[in-house]
């Protein structure tokens, strides 16, 4: 009787369990309660954490600073000299760099915004499954689900959940991420995949007539509308034909260290048009890598 | 008094979990609390920590809602079987109940990774059930001894 009475109740337990499951999968009304005060709450903790890490670390670095102060003023007094006579040289240069951008008329990419964001931590808790990483921008300060990250190097992954001011980022090493990429110089399109942490990535559906070299940068596509087109996503490793399928089997390495990111940029779309020149033929510009992010204040 | 202490007990623990739970990828270390309570028989700090417990790595974690609850119920049911055979706040007690947890940590993650289409990696998810087990048996211990302390205080503080 009592082993019956179990075996009826644990059947009504999966059976909630599973109707819950179902439920939520379709509306996602667990997952965005969850990650509004699950997510919200560890980002609270990890960000005032940071920030006593920071304070003490600045603290240990002022002190250091300040003992080693009067060594360092006189080479620092030295180094101002040098450095007075290579910024004359360096403004020079920069007004060149200026009139020749004017010249070749590379195309600024409006339609994204840069917003700097700290990496608070990898993959964490016995949930976190995806390769992914938490961020301290959420949907109401930028990062809202499908916003792309980048560094200044390449394109790290993609927001994947959001709390109003934490995120979780997935990363473009992780098997779930698919992303359109052409190669820089042959300019063959193919899927580029995952394959896990640490792992290589796998660029997929490229033709075998594609003359792809070694060490050939891979670019994102745009095709998506995903992510902004030409941003650096990974290197080539090796190219060989498949042994079975038509296509060719490509290996990729990323180009940004995924294993050490602290800070990352997330490109918001403005919602503005790309800029459209007046000569109707030419076509539409290219996104030119990820912005610079801006320069600190002193 | 003590209820004031005893919560800011709980909130240390959460935050202290929180940031461990950064340096290890798939760790659990709020499933210690979880033991804690049960020894405790505290129910009534059950009801509000379970369910912070499990938004917590739900919301941290990328998989569907779901895991962390049959995870949860998972040990709740382990240490009720444990606590007919076994004295609860043993040392052995805990090392072999984290043992055989991992059994369901293997199995939510085989059984919820084609739930959500996921690539299900059998080396990868021994090892963190593993690690899991190593780990579970430390963080008790540790948090047995603050308890102790916090008890003690108490006493003192009653007397």
């Amino acid at each position: 009787m009592t082993s019956r009475r179990i075996l009826i109740i644990a059947g009504i337990v999966l059976i909630l369990f599973l109707g819950m499951y179902t439920w939520n999968q379709r509306t996602r009304a667990l997952d965005n309660i969850a990650s509004n005060i699950g997510l919200e709450v560890t980002g609270a903790i990890l960000s005032s954490m940071r920030a006593v890490q920071d304070t003490v670390t600045d603290f240990w670095n002022r002190y250091f600073d300040l003992v080693n102060m009067h060594e360092e003023n006189k080479n620092l007094k030295t180094h101002v000299k040098e450095l007075e006579a290579t910024l004359l040289a360096v403004k020079e240069d920069q007004e060149e760099l200026k009139r020749l951008r004017n010249l070749v008329q590379l195309p600024v990419d409006e339609s994204w915004r840069p917003l700097g964001a700290r990496v608070l931590a990898g993959r964490m808790g016995p949930n976190a499954i995806l390769d992914s990483i938490t961020i301290n921008r959420g949907y109401i300060t930028g990062g809202r689900p499908g916003t792309p990250l980048v560094t200044q190097q390449g394109l790290v992954g993609r927001v994947f959940r959001a709390s109003a001011h934490t995120a979780t980022a997935l990363l473009i090493t992780d098997p779930a991420s698919r992303i359109a990429v052409f190669t820089q110089n042959s300019r063959a399109l193919g899927i580029l995949t995952g394959q896990g942490a640490g792992k290589t990535l796998e660029l997929n559906f490229v033709q075998r007539d594609a003359k792809i070299d070694k060490g050939e940068v891979l670019i994102t596509a745009g095709l998506d509308g995903k992510y902004p087109k030409g941003i650096p996503v990974g290197r080539v490793i090796s190219v060989s034909p498949s042994n079975y399928t038509q296509f060719m089997s490509i290996e990729a390495k990323p180009i940004v260290d995924l294993q050490h990111l602290e800070e990352v940029l997330l490109l918001e779309p403005t919602g503005l048009a790309h800029p459209v020149s007046e000569e109707s033929d030419s076509p539409p510009p290219a996104f030119v890598g990820p912005p610079a992010p801006q320069s600190p204040a002193p | 008094m003590n209820q004031v202490r005893n919560i800011v007990w709980w909130l240390c623990f959460i935050t202290t979990a929180v940031c461990v739970q950064t340096l290890v990828p798939c760790l659990d270390v709020l499933a210690a609390g979880l033991f804690i309570l049960l020894q405790e028989r505290d129910y009534k700090n059950m009801l509000w920590l379970l369910p912070l417990f499990v938004l917590i790595q739900e919301g941290a974690g990328t998989r569907l809602f779901g895991g962390a609850i049959v995870w949860y119920c998972a040990v709740i049911i382990f240490f009720k079987i444990g606590q007919w055979l076994f004295e609860v706040e043993n040392f052995i007690f805990i090392f072999l109940l984290s043992g055989c947890l991992v059994a369901p940590y293997y199995a939510i993650n085989w059984l919820m990774a084609p739930l959500q289409n996921l690539p299900f990696d059998t080396r990868d998810t021994l090892d963190k059930a593993l690690l899991q087990a190593l780990f579970l048996p430390l963080v008790w211990r540790f948090l047995v001894i603050t308890r102790r302390r916090k008890i003690k205080a108490d006493k003192n503080e009653t007397q």
